[in-house]
């Protein structure tokens, strides 16, 4: 059972990292786009976003629930230690929530749209930001553990886990990484006049992706980041950022030749290798500390709280992953289903 | 302020305004889905016309409701770090229920806010009613696991370990049914009467009179059902807690010495220096009979119990009293209008509808104050007889910060919430039908 929990464990990160993920960069992508194309794309995102936004938000509860129930002390860390950024993260998805309602629910349209938008987009950017430090801050080897917390400085017990270079570096990679994954997923769904928009976007951030990938490892090779060494003497890891990394190539040719299945097929499988990659080159020390790893699989909950667990995961999979499925099937968010839309299959 | 302090306020603070959003986002969906019903039924396009607005009553809800929901996912470890380390595993299953209820709702709602005139009709209805029944499920599976914290069960507590956990038997607490239909019915309460209450108001300034009428009485059928079962629910809450909660019991009536036949106060003012309930009405061996069907039986007294282990006991006492007063206020206003309708002429009185529109506000007041009775009550334990709230809280200083953030945040919203519903009406004023 306990795998069944890892696999729902990855399962939902993953997704929560591909559909939210795109759900905020979309923000992040109006929020670079010129006047008028910042119209475009509130539509598009209206239309794209509008039915099944709320549940791409619901993986990181599920995630959460997931950890608290079966990880305990390994939640225990995180919202101890990481108590600001996670703080700002709950902000930013609150604002967010309510400013995407707020702009297509009103029923006057008139300036206060501008408010939504600003709030909507910078949000946008913002949450994932802080989102992906999180992460960072877990591998960035700045959290020190110790019995009695009072006798860290509020800086280096709350401040500095977070707050450094290569938590930061990891921040913005990963909102990059959001703002590709929307516009490859609004290449298709947008009127085949604004495509070129979208075409130009993407390129553009998987460029930047590969950029600041790029120097988050060096960075991180050059200040003896434990997780970048672990990271380039693992095997696995390396193969699949290299092949992560040789997919753009077949990436920009099917966005390019306007191939929504394939292009789209491209993107998620690019980061589902990112995402395998760090987490097998030091699996299951998911944390590391300064002065020690703690795995994942450390203190797990007893053999009958993850055995329940396992059960209520499989049950309510059963029931929502089909649900979900036709959602998307019925608002043609799953282009290969959609024949009559696609002639380029 | 101290941290311990600064943390409870800023749970109370988010869960005050959560509780409010999730129970309309929940019962809200009912009334859209009959207003639907019949509009499938009479092809009246008065009824499209509310099913419409409603749901985007039902969106906005859904989502302040939601986002609220997330932020408290969180703020419980953020807060409670050493709680969410014991209790997590061990209440985790009602948790991950919600989360999958939660979750088909969030899908039911996609489908129904988007379907219009691209699902099958009774298909789209359908999701509609989807949308309701997940939305209580998940209530009911989120009291559950606040039952859990005044019931604890399913685990042997040994040498400050929690072992031999059960999940089912946790959840299966025996807190979470007198709890969950207490809440439930205190939503639909709640909701129906500040729905029916703003309809009202537009019936009574002469806005659309055979549209809101319509909504008002949707709205308030429900409500009224559920003030007048209420009692019942609260007379099982109040046998229960008498058994396995005296001390919540005891502060909830400011009833300090042990005895037999205890008298029920009604109102008064509570000097917890002195012990004194001043300008109380008693009603003699009411209590006893209340909390154990027996006009003699002995009611513990708080001075049974240790001093440390007593809660705040006049905001306990006075919480509970706002509770049943108002429950009493709308039960009677749910019997009224079940005979308004069958004395027609009352609904031309304008009178009729100010009474209404001034009950708005008053199930969402009794069911917070419902809540301060539980939750402070429950108080100093955050796990009962287990765990101590201040042996709970984060070793994070400064939360004061983050509780002064979340009040702006959230007060903010709900004006912005409230601003957004003014604006609905109005267009709906303006519609044609």
């Amino acid at each position: 059972m306990l795998y069944v929990v890892l696999f729902f464990l990855m399962f939902s990160l993953f997704l929560y990292v591909v559909l939210g993920g795109a759900d905020y960069g979309a923000g992040i992508v109006e929020l670079f786009s010129s006047k008028e194309n910042q119209k475009i794309t509130k539509k598009t995102i209206y239309r794209v976003m509008g039915p099944v936004w709320e549940a791409n938000h619901i993986w990181i509860i599920i995630l959460i629930v997931i950890l608290w129930i079966a990880f305990p002390e390994y939640y225990n860390i995180i919202v101890i230690y990481l108590h600001l950024p996670l703080t700002i993260v709950l902000l930013g998805v609150t604002l967010r929530g309510v400013a995407f309602v707020f702009r297509h629910y009103d029923a006057i349209i008139d300036n206060s749209q501008k408010l939504y938008d600003t709030l909507f987009k910078i949000s946008s950017l913002i949450t994932p930001v802080f989102l992906g430090i999180v992460f960072g801050a877990l591998i960035s080897g700045q959290i020190i553990i110790v019995e009695d917390i009072g006798t860290l400085t509020f800086f280096e017990a709350f401040i500095k886990p977070w707050c450094n270079m290569f938590s930061i570096l990891i921040g913005f990679f990963f909102a990059a990484l959001c703002a590709f994954l929307s516009s490859v997923l609004l290449i298709g769904e947008s009127e085949e006049d604004n495509q070129h928009i979208y075409i130009r976007k993407s390129v553009v951030a998987s460029i930047i992706v590969f950029i600041l990938g790029l120097f988050t490892f060096i960075y991180g090779y050059v200040t003896k980041s434990v997780f970048v060494y672990e990271f380039i003497t693992n095997t696995y890891a390396i193969v699949a950022v290299v092949i992560s990394a040789l997919l753009l190539v077949p990436l920009w040719r099917t966005i390019k030749a306007g191939n929504k299945v394939w292009s789209r097929f491209f993107a998620g499988f690019q980061v589902f290798l990112i995402l395998l990659a760090a987490l097998v080159s030091h699996f299951p020390n998911i944390i590391i500390t300064q002065n020690q790893r703690i795995s994942l699989l450390d203190n797990l909950a007893p053999v009958s709280v993850i055995n329940v667990l396992g059960i209520s995961l499989i049950i309510g999979g059963a029931v929502i992953l089909p649900g979900l499925f036709h959602l998307l099937k019925s608002f043609k968010m799953i282009k290969i289903l959609d024949k009559n839309n696609n002639p380029s299959i | 302020m101290e941290n311990l302090d600064a943390a409870r306020l800023q749970m109370a603070f988010t869960l005050i305004f959560h509780i409010v959003f999730a129970c309309i986002g929940m019962v809200m969906p009912f009334f859209m889905v009959l207003s639907h019903y019949k509009w499938l039924k009479t092809r009246d396009p008065l009824y499209l016309t509310l099913t419409k607005s409603w749901q985007k009553g039902v969106a906005i809800f859904f989502v302040t409701g939601a986002v609220s929901g997330t932020a408290l996912s969180f703020e419980l470890g953020l807060l409670w770090p050493e709680f969410m380390k014991h209790a997590g595993p061990i209440i985790g299953m009602p948790f991950s229920l919600e989360g999958a209820a939660f979750f088909v709702e969030a899908i039911a709602l996609g489908f129904y806010l988007y379907g219009w005139d691209k699902l099958p009709e009774r298909f789209h209805w359908f999701t509609g009613v989807i949308i309701g029944v997940s939305g209580v499920a998940s209530g009911i599976l989120v009291v559950a696991a606040n039952g859990w914290m005044n019931s604890p069960s399913g685990f042997d507590y040994i040498d400050g370990q929690f072992l031999n956990i059960d999940p089912v038997a946790a959840m299966l607490n025996p807190a979470w049914f007198t709890q969950a239909l207490h809440m439930t019915l205190a939503a639909f309460t709640a909701t129906g009467f500040a729905v029916a209450g703003i309809h009202a108001f537009q019936v009574y300034k002469g806005r659309k009179v055979a549209l809101h009428k319509e909504a008002f009485k949707i709205a308030i059928t429900f409500g009224a059902i559920a003030a007048i079962l209420q009692p019942i629910s609260g007379d099982i809450s109040a046998k229960d807690i008498a058994t396995r909660q005296p001390v919540k019991l005891a502060a909830m009536e400011a009833h300090y010495n042990t005895e037999k036949g205890a008298p029920l106060y009604i109102g008064g003012l509570v000097d917890a220096e002195t012990q004194e309930v001043k300008y109380k009405i008693a009603i003699p061996g009411m209590l006893s009979f209340l909390a154990f069907g027996d006009f003699d039986a002995e009611v513990k007294g708080l001075n049974d119990f240790p001093k440390d282990e007593h809660p705040n006991v006049p905001m306990v006492h006075y919480a509970f009293q706002i509770m049943v007063g108002i429950g009493s206020l709308l039960l009677l206003a749910g019997l009224l209008y079940f005979v308004s309708l069958k004395k027609k002429q009352w609904f031309a009185n304008q009178k009729y509808w100010l009474l209404f529109v001034l009950l708005a506000p008053m199930g969402f007041i009794a069911l917070e104050a419902g809540w301060i009775v539980t939750e402070v009550g429950r108080q100093p334990w955050i796990i009962h007889k287990i765990m101590r709230t201040k042996d709970a809280v984060t070793p994070m200083p400064g939360i004061v910060v983050s509780f002064y953030t979340y009040i702006v945040v959230y007060l903010t919203l709900s004006v912005a919430v409230t601003w957004l519903m003014i604006r609905q009406i109005k267009v709906l004023n303006s519609s044609n039908h």
